[in-house]
C-alpha cells in the first residue's frame, strides 16, 4: 500500500485527461494522473485532429464558418435535445484551444472537411509538415510533455479503482492498483474522470444500449475502454446519462486488411438490404454515421454494397468517386487480388464475388432474388436517366452489368461509446438531484452527449475537439475549486 | 570494469566502460528511441532508431552498438538523427498496417509509442503491406506476421537467449519475413516459453486470449500454476530442481511456502494443474505427483538448517488450538517469528485430518508425523490429548490464541435413526477408529450414506477391514465424488446403490439390521429452503440388509457457546464487526483459521489459511508480518535448448497397484513415480517463470517526470 497526496487526480490520459492535466498544473495544482495503458493518448492516438471554429487557419483558407452558424446548424441537427450551454461554450472555446495547442508546439496542416458535404472544421495535426495518419498521437505527446514539465506525475499501467468522498460528500481521494498489484491511495481534493467510454466492453454496451456484439453491432475495439470511469463515477454518486455509440459502418473483417477493399466498397454505388431493395441514397455513404444508422434498421442489420467489374475498372483508371482522409489509398490496383484473398479465408465472410447476379444474391443470402434482380434492373434503367427513388446525383449512377460482380457485406459499428456521466457546462459531475458533487469533474467521451442520437459528422473533428476542450474546462474548474477550498 | 565519463545532451554521465551509449543514457534517465535493441539480447543495430550525434564523428552512430568512451559528447536530439529516425519509422510503416484500429496491442504498442515520440507516423513511402494471414493453429501463441516489422527480437530471443531457434528470418516470395523453422511450432521444437511474445514490440506474436488470467497482476498471471495455488508455491522452480535431479532443493523450494510437502504430494487436490499452460498443448503437468516424488527422494534435506532457524525470542506466548495442518502451519511461522508457540491437540497424535480424517492408504501416518517432527524440532511445543473447552479463557494465559480445530464432527442424519440404534457412525468416526486403533462395532456389512469423496474414503477403509461395503447415494453414478476415487473403491469391491434415497435405519433388538431405501429418477435441493426435492420411483421401497451405518454427509465444527466465542447459527466463529467468519473473532487476540472458518475444504486451503493468519497474528504481536523465507539457493538458466518432440511428450501417470493386491493392506495405492518417470514428467514443464526474467519495454513517456514521493507509507 502506497500513500500519495495531490490536489487533483486525473483518471485517464487521453486528450481530455491530458488537457485537464495541463490546465490544472498550469494553475499551480499538484496533479497525479493514472493511466492503465503503457502509453498516453488513448483512442485519440489514432485520430487526426480536433475541431476548431473561427480559427486563423480557417481565415487563411477562406473557410466560411463561425460560432453562430455552427451553433445554429448543430442545434437544429440535434433538435435542441442537448445541452445548448455546453455546445455554445465548447464552440466558442475551440478556436482558442487550437492556438493553445499551437503554443504547446502542435503544428496544424490546416482546416479540412471530412467528406465533401461537411464543413472545414477539422484541424489536422501536421505529420512531417503535411497530412498524415495518427497526428492525434503527436498532439497528445505535446500535451503530455507540457504536463510532465509542469510536474504532473503519470502512473502507467495503474488503473484507478475507486473514487472516494468524505462524510460531507466532497471528493477526498482515489484508490488505484499498479501493475504489480500494489494498492495506491491518493488523498486529493478534486478528481477528474476522462476514461474514454466503454467501446471495448460488449457487456456494458449490451447493458446500457441493448446492442449484441457481433450481431447488430460490430465494434472497432480499442483495447482497454471498459467503461471503468463511468462505473467508478456512478459508484461515487454521479448521475448517469443516455449512452450512444459513435456509429459507423464497416466490413467487420476486411476493414482491417488491405484498404483498397473497404474504400472501394464504400463508394456511392448500389446498396441493397437482405430483401433485395435499396434503402439509402448511396451518396450518403460518405456520412458514416447516417449510413450506419440506415444499415442498423434493416433486417439483420446488414447492407450489401454491389459493384461490377466495369465500375472497378473505372476506379482503377480514373480514381475513386469519393475519398476522405481516413479512408484513403493511393490506388486500388490490388482490389481483385485482395478480394480473392479475403474470399479464400474462411474467417472473412464479408466479401462475395460471383459470375451472375443470381449467384451473387444466393451467396449473400438475399431472401428474394427476384426483387433483387428487379432492383438492379430498375437501378440500371435509372442510370440512363436519373434516380427517381432517392435522388442520388447522376454522376454516381453507374449500372451493374459486367461480370464478375462483387459485394461487400456491411454492418453497423462504432468508434466507441458516448456519454455515461452527467456533467454541467463547467464539467462538474452532477448527482441525481442535479447538484454538483464538490470536487468531482469529468470530461471527454465519458460525458459527451452533445450529439443527441447520432454523431454530428457535418462538423468534423468534433469528438477530439469536445475532449480537448472539456478537458481544459475540467482542469480549470478543478483548480478553481481547490483554490476556493484552500481559501476557506 | 573501469568507469568512463561522457556527456549526453549536456549532462555529465559516469558509466561502466562495458556499457553502450544507449544503455548509459537509459540508465541515467535519458530516453533514446530504440526498437530492435532489447536489454536481454545482443544488439543488431538494425532499426536505426537509436542513432545519435557524436561530436567529432561524421554522420550519426547507432547508440545500441557503440560502447561508451571517455570524453564522448553525445547529442540525442540532433537534426540528422531525428531525420533518420523518421525515415526509419517510415520504413516500418511501409509494411506494418497503417490503421491501428482493431489491433489488440493498441495502448501497449512500442512501435506506436516510438512513432509518437519521433513524430512520424508513416506515409512518406509507398506502402507495401505484407499479406500474410493470421496463424492461429498453435493453442498458446498467435502469429499475426502482417504486423511484423522485422526487428528480429523474437528470432534472437528464441535463438540466443533460449537456445531453441524455432523462429528464423527467411525470404518468402521475394520478401524477408520471420517464419517458423518447421511446419509448426511443435515441429520446430518450440519450448513454448513465451519469450518471443514477451519481446515482440508490435503484437505480431501474442499470447492467445484465455491462456492467462487478466484479473490479477501480470507477474502472477504469467505463472498460472502458482497463481492458482492458495499458498502460491513456486511450482516451476521446484519442478526445475526435480529435472536437475536436485530433489532436496526442490523440497526446499516447496517448504518456503508449506510445511507439508509430502502430505500435499499425496492428497492435495492440485488446483495448480487446472490452469497449467501445458493443458493447451496436450495435458497439464502432474504437479502433485512430482511433489510427492521430490519429497520421497529428498535424502539430503539441504533446507533443514535454514528451516530450523528462528528469530530472536519476542517473549510473546501463543496458544494454537488444534494440531492439524492449519494450526501447525501457523505455529511453525509464529515460532519462526520469535513467539513461543504451544499447540493443543485433543487426540493422541497431531496431524488432524491428515492422521485421522483420511484413510491410511492415501496418507500414511508416519509420513505426516515425520513432517510434524520438523515443526517440533523448530521449537513448536505440541501437547496431545488436550482438548480446550474455552478459547476466551485460554486467552487469559496467552498473548494470542489461534482456533484451528477444523470441522472435526461428522454429521449424522438423526431423522433416519429414530430408534437411536448405536451402530451408526460418521465417516470421521470410522476413519479415526481405524487409524488410531480404537474399537468400533461394525458387524460384517456396512451401508455408507453419501456419495462424495469421503464416502469412498470410508469404503476403501472398510474394504481393507474386510467388510462388505454398500455405498448408498442420491446422485446417479455418485457424480459428487471424483471419478478416480469412486472407481478405485468400486474396483476394490464396493457396491454402489446410486439414485437411491434413504427412508429409515431398520433395527432389531437394539442392533442395525438394514437400511430402508427407495429409488429415484432425479432430485435437487430447493434453492431457498435447501430441502431435498426428489422424483421418486413409485413402489420401489426395499431394505438393504446391513449391520451398521456410516454417514458421509458433511462435517461441522461442533462448537457451542461454551467455547467463549460468538458463533453463527451453523457453529462457525464470527467477527461481530462484520458478522462473517474471518481470521478475527469476537474476542480480541483470539484468531481463527482453516476449516473452522471456511467450512470443510482441502489440505492446501488449511495450510494457506495458516500462513495468512500467522502473518496477521505476528503483526498483532508487534511483528512485521513477513513470513516469506528463502531456504535454498537456485538459479534458472534461461538457455533451455531443445528436447526431441517436446510438444508431444505425454503426461505420466503413476503406476497403480492392482485392486486385488492393494485392498489387502493399508499401504499407498501407488508407489509413486520412478526416477525416470519423475524426470521425464518434470521435463515437460514450460517454465513459465523464465518469462519474468525478460525486461519489459521502455516507453518514452516513462522517462519524463519523477514518480511522487511516498508520504506516511
Amino acid at each position: 500500500m502506497k500513500n500519495l497526496q495531490a490536489d487533483v487526480v486525473v483518471i485517464g490520459t487521453g486528450p481530455s485527461g491530458l488537457a485537464a492535466c495541463v490546465e490544472a498544473s498550469e494553475a499551480g495544482m499538484k496533479v497525479i494522473a493514472f493511466e492503465k495503458q503503457n502509453v498516453s493518448g488513448g483512442a485519440a492516438n489514432m485520430g487526426m485532429g480536433p475541431l476548431g471554429i473561427g480559427t486563423r487557419h480557417q481565415q487563411d483558407q477562406m473557410v466560411d464558418i463561425d460560432v453562430e452558424r455552427a451553433f445554429k446548424m448543430f442545434m437544429e441537427y440535434t433538435h435542441w435535445r442537448v445541452d445548448a450551454n455546453m455546445v455554445k461554450r465548447y464552440f466558442e472555446a475551440s478556436a482558442g484551444t487550437i492556438e493553445w495547442l499551437e503554443d504547446l508546439g502542435v503544428e496544424f496542416a490546416g482546416a479540412y472537411k471530412y467528406f465533401p458535404k461537411s464543413e472545414a472544421t477539422w484541424h489536422i495535426v501536421a505529420v512531417n509538415g503535411g497530412i498524415g495518419r495518427n497526428g492525434g498521437a503527436i498532439m497528445n505527446k505535446a500535451m503530455l510533455t507540457k504536463a510532465q514539465e509542469n510536474g504532473v506525475e503519470v502512473y502507467y499501467e495503474t488503473p484507478a479503482k475507486k473514487i472516494l468522498r468524505d462524510e460531507e460528500g466532497k471528493i477526498c481521494g482515489v484508490d488505484a492498483v499498479d501493475k504489480d498489484g500494489e494498492e495506491i491511495h491518493v488523498d486529493c481534493k478534486a478528481v477528474i474522470v476522462g476514461t474514454g467510454g466503454a467501446g471495448d466492453s460488449p457487456e456494458y454496451m449490451k447493458e446500457r444500449m441493448g446492442y449484441t456484439y457481433g450481431k447488430d453491432l460490430f465494434n472497432i475495439v480499442i483495447p482497454g475502454l471498459k467503461g471503468e470511469g463511468i462505473k467508478m463515477a456512478i459508484a461515487a454518486g454521479a448521475a448517469t446519462t443516455e449512452m450512444t455509440v459513435e456509429k459507423i459502418y464497416i466490413l467487420p473483417f476486411s476493414d482491417f486488411g488491405p484498404q483498397s477493399v473497404p474504400v472501394t466498397f464504400m463508394q456511392p454505388n448500389l446498396m441493397v438490404n437482405v430483401q433485395g431493395r435499396r434503402f439509402i441514397n448511396e451518396e450518403m455513404m460518405q456520412n458514416t454515421t447516417f449510413t450506419g444508422n440506415a444499415i442498423q434498421i434493416q433486417k439483420g442489420a446488414v447492407g450489401f454494397s454491389i459493384l461490377d467489374q466495369k465500375i472497378v475498372n473505372g476506379y482503377k483508371k480514373k480514381g475513386l468517386d469519393v475519398v476522405n482522409f481516413v479512408h484513403h489509398v493511393d490506388n486500388i490496383d490490388d482490389f481483385e487480388q485482395a478480394c480473392d484473398d479475403i474470399i479464400a479465408d474462411p474467417n472473412n465472410p464479408d466479401v462475395v464475388k460471383a459470375d451472375t447476379l443470381e449467384e451473387l444474391a444466393e451467396k449473400l443470402g438475399i431472401e428474394d432474388v427476384d426483387t433483387f434482380l428487379e432492383t438492379v434492373e430498375e437501378y440500371n434503367d435509372m442510370c440512363e436517366s436519373q434516380d427517381t427513388l432517392f435522388y442520388k446525383p447522376s454522376k454516381f449512377m453507374k449500372p451493374i452489368e459486367k461480370a464478375p460482380f462483387y459485394a461487400g457485406i456491411f454492418h453497423p459499428s462504432g468508434y466507441g461509446t458516448l456519454g455515461g456521466i452527467k456533467i454541467d457546462d463547467k464539467c462538474q459531475v452532477l448527482d441525481n438531484d442535479w447538484n454538483a458533487i464538490p470536487g468531482f469533474f469529468a470530461c471527454g467521451t465519458d460525458t459527451c452527449t452533445i450529439y443527441g442520437d447520432s454523431y454530428m459528422f457535418l462538423l468534423p473533428g468534433n469528438t477530439m475537439g469536445y475532449c480537448v476542450n472539456t478537458g481544459r474546462f475540467a482542469g480549470e474548474a478543478a483548480a478553481e475549486y481547490v483554490d476556493e477550498l484552500d481559501e476557506d | 570494469m573501469a568507469e568512463v565519463k561522457l556527456m549526453i545532451d549536456g549532462r555529465q554521465i559516469v558509466a561502466d566502460a562495458s556499457k553502450t551509449v544507449l544503455e548509459a543514457a537509459l540508465d541515467n534517465g535519458i530516453y533514446i528511441p530504440h526498437l530492435c535493441y532489447h536489454e536481454n539480447l545482443h544488439p543488431n543495430g538494425g532499426c536505426r532508431l537509436c542513432v545519435v550525434k557524436q561530436e567529432g564523428v561524421d554522420g550519426v552512430i547507432t547508440s545500441c552498438s557503440t560502447k561508451v568512451q571517455e570524453g564522448m559528447v553525445i547529442t540525442t536530439k540532433d537534426e540528422l538523427a531525428e531525420k533518420i529516425r523518421k525515415l526509419s519509422c517510415d520504413f516500418m510503416f511501409k509494411t506494418h498496417p497503417s490503421e491501428c484500429t482493431g489491433c489488440p496491442k493498441y495502448g501497449r504498442c512500442l512501435l506506436a509509442s516510438i512513432s509518437q515520440y519521433v513524430g512520424d507516423t508513416g506515409r512518406a513511402l509507398r506502402e507495401l503491406k505484407l499479406r500474410v494471414t493470421a496463424d492461429e493453429t498453435n493453442p498458446l501463441m498467435l502469429h499475426e506476421m502482417y504486423r511484423c516489422i522485422l526487428c528480429g527480437r523474437c528470432v534472437r530471443a528464441c535463438g540466443e537467449l533460449r537456445g531453441v531457434g524455432a523462429l528464423k528470418f527467411a525470404k518468402v516470395d521475394g520478401r524477408m519475413r520471420v517464419v517458423i523453422d518447421g511446419d509448426s511450432l511443435a515441429d520446430a521444437d518450440c519450448r513454448f516459453c513465451g519469450a518471443c511474445v514477451e519481446v515482440c514490440p508490435t503484437g505480431s506474436i501474442r499470447d492467445k486470449v484465455d491462456v492467462f488470467r487478466d484479473d490479477i497482476p501480470r507477474e502472477q498471471a504469467l505463472i498460472p500454476c502458482s497463481a492458482e495455488c492458495p499458498a502460491h508455491i513456486s511450482i516451476p522452480e521446484y519442478i526445475r530442481a526435480i529435472y536437475e535431479g536436485d530433489y532436496s532443493k526442490s523440497v526446499g523450494i516447496i517448504r518456503e511456502k508449506v510445511p507439508f510437502p509430502h502430505a500435499l504430494g499425496l492428497v492435495c487436490n492440485n488446483r495448480c494443474e487446472n490452469n497449467c499452460k501445458h493443458k493447451h498443448l496436450n495435458s497439464s503437468l502432474s504437479i502433485r505427483n512430482l511433489k510427492r516424488f521430490a519429497a520421497e527422494h529428498d535424502e539430503d534435506k539441504i533446507w533443514l538448517d535454514n528451516y530450523l532457524k528462528v528469530a530472536p525470542r519476542t517473549g510473546k506466548k501463543v496458544a494454537v488450538i488444534g494440531g492439524g495442518a492449519c494450526g501447525l502451519t501457523a505455529g511453525y511461522y509464529l515460532n519462526k517469528k520469535g513467539h513461543d508457540v504451544t499447540v493443543f491437540e485433543s487426540k493422541k497424535i497431531p496431524g488432524g485430518h491428515m492422521t485421522s480424517g483420511m484413510p491410511e492408504y492415501r496418507i500414511p501416518t508416519q509420513a505426516v508425523l515425520d513432517e510434524v517432527k520438523v515443526i517440533e524440532d523448530s521449537g513448536v511445543k505440541i501437547v496431545c490429548n488436550s482438548p480446550i473447552k474455552n478459547a476466551a479463557e485460554l486467552k487469559k494465559d496467552y498473548d494470542a490464541v489461534l482456533v484451528a480445530i477444523g470441522t472435526s464432527i461428522g454429521k449424522k442424519l438423526g431423522y433416519l435413526n429414530k430408534d437411536n440404534l448405536p451402530q451408526t457412525y460418521s465417516a470421521l468416526e470410522l476413519l479415526q477408529a481405524q487409524r488410531l486403533n480404537q474399537e468400533i462395532d461394525l458387524g460384517q456389512t456396512v451401508c455408507i450414506i453419501g456419495g462424495g469423496n469421503v464416502a469412498f474414503d470410508a469404503a476403501g477403509t472398510l474394504l481393507r477391514m474386510k467388510k462388505t461395503v454398500n455405498v448408498v447415494c442420491l446422485e446417479k453414478d455418485a457424480s459428487q465424488a471424483s471419478p478416480d476415487e469412486r472407481d478405485t473403491a468400486l474396483e476394490e469391491g464396493a457396491n454402489l446403490f446410486d439414485s437411491h434415497s434413504n427412508e429409515a435405519i431398520i433395527g432389531e433388538n437394539g442392533r442395525v439390521t438394514g437400511l430402508q431405501v427407495h429409488k429415484i429418477n432425479s432430485f435437487y435441493f430447493h434453492p431457498e429452503t435447501r430441502a431435498l426435492v426428489e422424483d421418486a420411483i413409485p413402489d420401489s421401497t426395499y431394505i438393504i440388509p446391513c449391520d451398521s451405518i456410516v454417514f458421509a454427509a458433511g462435517q461441522v465444527t461442533g462448537l457451542t457457546d461454551e467455547f467463549g466465542l460468538e458463533l453463527n447459527r451453523f457453529g462457525y466463529p464470527i467477527d461481530p464487526k462484520t458478522g462473517k467468519s474471518e481470521y478475527t473473532t469476537s474476542v480480541e487476540g483470539v484468531f481463527a483459521a482453516g476449516d473452522v472458518i471456511t467450512g470443510t475444504r482441502f489440505l492446501i486451503d488449511a495450510i494457506a489459511g495458516g500462513r495468512d493468519v500467522a502473518s496477521l497474528m505476528d503483526q498483532y504481536l508487534g511483528g512485521d508480518g513477513v513470513i516469506d523465507e528463502q531456504l535454498v539457493e537456485r538459479t534458472a538458466d534461461p538457455f533451455i535448448g531443445t528436447i526431441d518432440n517436446f510438444a508431444s511428450i505425454e503426461r505420466h501417470e503413476m503406476d497403480i497397484r492392482p485392486a486385488e493386491e492393494r485392498k489387502e493392506d493399508f499401504a499407498p495405492v501407488s508407489t509413486g513415480f520412478t526416477c525416470e518417470q519423475g524426470t521425464c514428467e518434470a521435463s515437460r514443464c514450460l517454465q513459465c517463470d523464465l518469462r519474468l526474467q525478460i525486461a519489459g519495454p521502455k516507453f518514452w513517456n516513462d522517462y519524463a517526470g519523477a514518480e511522487g514521493e511516498e508520504v506516511n507509507a
